[in-house]
């Protein structure tokens, strides 16, 4: 028996390949600091979890994570825990709020900021649990999180053009 | 483009960030006790609440210590560097002086210690 790939099977493999292109392209680039990127593979979770839903986004954020890191070589080590949890984190969180709200009271805008502070969020949790337990990993917190604030609004804005284009060609 | 709904998340997510700044690269709080040690016993620990004066017997004789308005402080002590004197007022968790020729010491207590130990 031959599966045959459904449309949403589809749709994810397709979404993720293109949220895994971002992924890498940004990780070409600098960083000021370790933590703060703009995470802009952000746009595709937030576009597709209120174009398809909050199933479809867990998909492809979590094959994106772990696609990319194979990419990059970094499967299975520190880096990859920390990127796995914070997108585990922007998930769970993205889940609650459309379980208890539905999808239409918050734009992209909201979720985006939403996901990438559950994200950074998630990503201390699991640092100072599994790597560094000391509590000046969190003096790090505060510039992390007001970069998590600004690139939440900016990859929000750009979801939000995006799905008018996707709504309204 | 953003929803009353989006603003919300959007202030909150301000007054998260505005929160960890005070919260984790704040002041420290002035300390409210002070400890003294002779040697390497614990001499007394002392509330910074209260202004008064302190004599402590150390091995040459004895020293000062003033408290006063949260701070603590030697006026004199019976050595002859004065270093401990002039080390000034401490009012700062984890700050911390000490006439070592007299040994003795005095340690900030604080919620948050600025350091855990000190090498000279």
């Amino acid at each position: 028996m031959v599966l045959q790939p459904t449309r949403d099977d589809l749709r994810i493999a397709w979404l993720t390949a293109l949220a895994v292109s971002i992924h890498l392209l940004e990780s070409a680039l600098p960083s000021p600091l370790p933590g703060v990127k703009p995470g802009l593979a952000n746009v595709i979770t937030v576009a597709v979890l209120i174009y398809f839903g909050w199933a479809m986004a867990a998909w492809i954020s979590l094959l994106r994570v772990t696609a990319g890191s194979v990419l990059l070589g970094t499967f299975l080590s520190p880096t990859f825990v920390l990127s796995l949890s914070g997108a585990v984190a922007s998930i769970f969180v993205l889940g609650l709020v459309t379980l208890s709200t539905g999808r239409t009271l918050l734009g992209p805008v909201g979720y985006s900021i939403l996901a990438s502070m559950a994200h950074v969020s998630g990503q201390f949790a699991v640092a100072y649990l599994l790597f560094i337990p000391h509590p000046g990993l969190f003096r790090l917190l505060p510039i992390v999180m007001s970069a998590a604030l600004l690139f939440g609004v900016l990859s929000g804005i750009i979801a939000h053009h995006m799905l008018r284009r996707l709504t309204h060609p | 483009m953003m929803t009353y709904a989006d603003r919300v998340v959007l202030v909150l997510g301000i007054a998260l960030v505005a929160w960890l700044y005070a919260h984790y690269w704040g002041a420290d709080a002035p300390g409210h006790y002070a400890r003294i040690l002779v040697g390497n016993n614990e001499h007394e620990i002392v509330s910074l609440q209260t202004d008064h004066e302190i004599r402590v017997a150390g091995t040459l004789g004895t020293s000062r210590l003033e408290v006063r308005e949260g701070k603590i402080r030697f006026i004199d002590s019976p050595c002859r560097g004065k270093q401990c004197v002039h080390s000034g007022w401490l009012s700062y968790g984890g700050e911390f002086t000490a006439c070592l020729p007299n040994r003795i010491s005095i340690q900030i207590l604080g919620r948050h210690p600025r350091f855990d130990a000190i090498n000279f």
